[in-house]
């Protein structure tokens, strides 16, 4: 008796059609209305903008939308016209953004230096060449005045998202539309609130805190909303799990709701000082502005990096504005730095326990 | 023949949803010792009422009760009871499995006693002993440290029984702990009850008739017209409900002519 080979199956993906009359439709509406656009472009002297909008987007959609009827019928129609628009808008979103990195990335780089990055801005004029001073102060200044920032405010965001999703409390109608109302208030006039309020009165100078305090109405509403939202998506059943071991509430809080919570409190926190990092206008009025590297925030003006930003721009001088492009770069890896650290802090467990089995 | 002694009580047990009343007049005694099974049609109050048993019913807003429940004699309703130490001594396996999902099979089994921070009696031997006790240590003996979401449904819900069991309740209340669960998963559920009351008074919820015929000591009926609050129709030993129900209903319903 002999033993027959049986033929296994192999891997395949039946769904995605293969056969050459399909791929010759694919191949010909997707490289088509490019290259006539291309063409409009280069050799009829179209404008770029005008031929991508009012040429290759035109004829993508009828080469799509043909391509999707001779493949699969009348149904195929919608389908394409969809998925053009869908590839189209993210392709000018992601094109927007990626534009808006790279031009502070390329005006900035000629000034980065590891000097640009460390060193402050004494004995610099707005026409001192960019080889002397810095934006070490600034960097200084918007870690200690949004830092400050952001341990007055995760306590009272979070408690205020605890305290809109834990509890029946009868005011939280009111506090959400507060939070909102809260949301759109001009960042400039907490600055003026607190100048007028604190500086106007003297009670105090210029000073860090004063920064610090105009920025936590701004962060507070993000914050305390996105915790919110993040314990609301929390399972009912595991507060119940808790509680119906015996757990007081607030044991099952910090035990099992919060923890069950933490990434999404931890975008809050990271939304929060995103919020505030860049605000240029309360600081103007509250930190005022100083060329030597302080770490007091309680007594003189101090420097951060949208109002240096923002001083250097008005100068007007060339070397003014290139050392402005330059701090706008420390401040967008600044930023990349903050929220990395904080996503590698706050990954699952699981994550690295895998992690440490694999060094094992 | 010893005479049941009566651990558990509900006394004329009425049940509101804001202005809805959902439960009406329900009296049931549970035997020590004894498995209480709770049958009925969905939607006639079985799991509402068995939230009242350890005081889980308050936790849903718009909720409101009266009557008594006597733990001991004591009634847990009682303005200066702490419902948390009510459901220290009743505790409670959900219809879905609801591990921690943040803490390891072993930090599950021990959460109960860090909730109610009674930390100076969390062993390696409790923990062995509750897995077991809820036929979970050979599949987990080996893997306590992994995250109790890489389990899978049954072996979730075996270990929400061990995380009860480790805080030795006096008595267990179960809603439906078996409707997502396969058959094998079950059997091993239905095995470990039947160990269990040994040792404790337990009430369980169930829409499966072999089941209640299984485990159950005593069996109670309860149903809801439409619209109406729901009742106890029958109460009394399980042979004799499923063999000879006194009522024309109960033997409709347990035969499957409806609900």
């Amino acid at each position: 008796m002999s033993v027959e080979a049986v033929a296994r199956p192999k891997f395949a993906e039946p769904w995605k059609k293969t056969n050459q009359r399909s791929k010759l439709i694919q191949i010909i509406a997707s490289t088509v209305p490019i290259g006539i656009a291309t063409a409009a472009w280069l050799f009829a002297g179209v404008d770029l903008i005008v031929s991508v909008l009012l040429v290759l987007l035109p004829l993508q959609l009828i080469a799509v939308g043909i391509a999707g009827f001779l493949l699969k019928g009348r149904r195929g129609v919608p389908d394409a016209a969809l998925i053009v628009m869908t590839y189209f808008l993210g392709t000018f979103v992601m094109v927007l953004l990626v534009s808006v990195l790279w031009s502070v990335v390329e005006a900035g780089f000629a000034a980065l230096s590891p000097q640009f990055i460390f060193q402050n801005n004494v004995y610099v004029t707005p026409t001192t060449g960019l080889e002397i001073g810095g934006v070490g102060h600034a960097v200084i200044g918007t870690l200690l005045v949004v830092g400050l920032s952001t341990l007055v405010t995760v306590p009272l965001g979070v408690a205020t998202g605890v305290y809109l999703t834990e509890t029946r409390g009868k005011s939280r109608g009111v506090i959400r539309v507060l939070l909102q109302a809260i949301a759109g208030l001009p960042s400039v006039v907490a600055g003026l609130f607190v100048y007028s309020m604190l500086i106007v009165t003297g009670v105090s100078a210029y000073a860090g805190w004063l920064g610090s305090l105009a920025l936590v109405p701004l962060m507070l509403p993000t914050v305390a909303r996105v915790t919110e939202e993040s314990l609301r998506l929390v399972p009912q059943e595991l507060r119940n799990g808790a509680l119906g071991l015996g757990a007081p509430s607030w044991r099952a809080f910090l035990m099992v709701t919060l923890p069950a919570a933490k990434s999404g409190v931890v975008t809050a926190i990271l939304l929060g000082v995103a919020r505030v990092i860049g605000e240029t206008a309360p600081l103007l009025t509250t930190t005022f502005a100083a060329n030597n590297t302080s770490i007091n925030v309680f007594d003189g003006g101090l420097a951060t990096l949208p109002t240096y930003i923002y001083n250097y721009v008005s100068l007007g001088f060339d070397t003014s504005i290139q050392r402005a492009w330059g701090a706008a770069l420390v401040l967008l890896i600044l930023v990349g730095i903050l929220f990395g650290a904080a996503r590698y802090v706050s990954r699952p467990k699981s994550l690295k326990a895998k992690k440490k089995k694999e060094k094992r | 023949m010893t005479i049941d002694q009566f651990q558990l009580e509900a006394k004329d047990i009425n049940v509101w949803f804001g202005e809805r009343q959902v439960l009406k007049d329900v009296s049931l005694q549970f035997p020590s010792n004894k498995v209480t099974a709770l049958i009925g049609p969905s939607g006639c109050g079985k799991s509402t009422f068995i939230r009242t048993l350890n005081r889980m019913h308050e936790l849903i807003p718009s909720a409101g009760l009266a009557g008594s429940v006597l733990l001991d004699g004591q009634d847990i309703y009682e303005e200066a009871v702490d419902p948390s130490t009510v459901r220290l001594r009743v505790g409670m396996v959900f219809q879905k499995p609801n591990p921690f999902p943040t803490m390891s099979i072993k930090e599950n089994v021990i959460s109960g006693l860090k909730l109610s921070g009674r930390k100076n009696e969390i062993s390696d031997d409790l923990v062995e002993n509750s897995l077991k006790r809820a036929s979970m240590w050979n599949e987990s003996k080996d893997r306590l440290d992994e995250p109790a979401l890489s389990l899978s449904g049954g072996q979730q819900q075996r270990l929400c029984i061990a995380r009860s069991l480790a805080m030795n309740p006096e008595v267990l209340l179960m809603d439906e702990p078996c409707s997502a669960l396969d058959p094998g998963s079950t059997r091993r559920i239905e095995e470990t009850i039947l160990e269990l009351k040994e040792s404790m008074t337990i009430v369980i919820v169930t829409h499966n008739m072999q089941q209640a015929q299984r485990v159950a000591d005593k069996t109670a009926f309860f149903l809801a017209e439409d619209n109406q609050p729901g009742y106890v129709v029958e109460f009394g030993e399980t042979q004799q409900v499923f063999g000879m129900p006194v009522d024309p209903r109960t033997n409709d319903y347990v035969n499957g002519h409806f609900g």
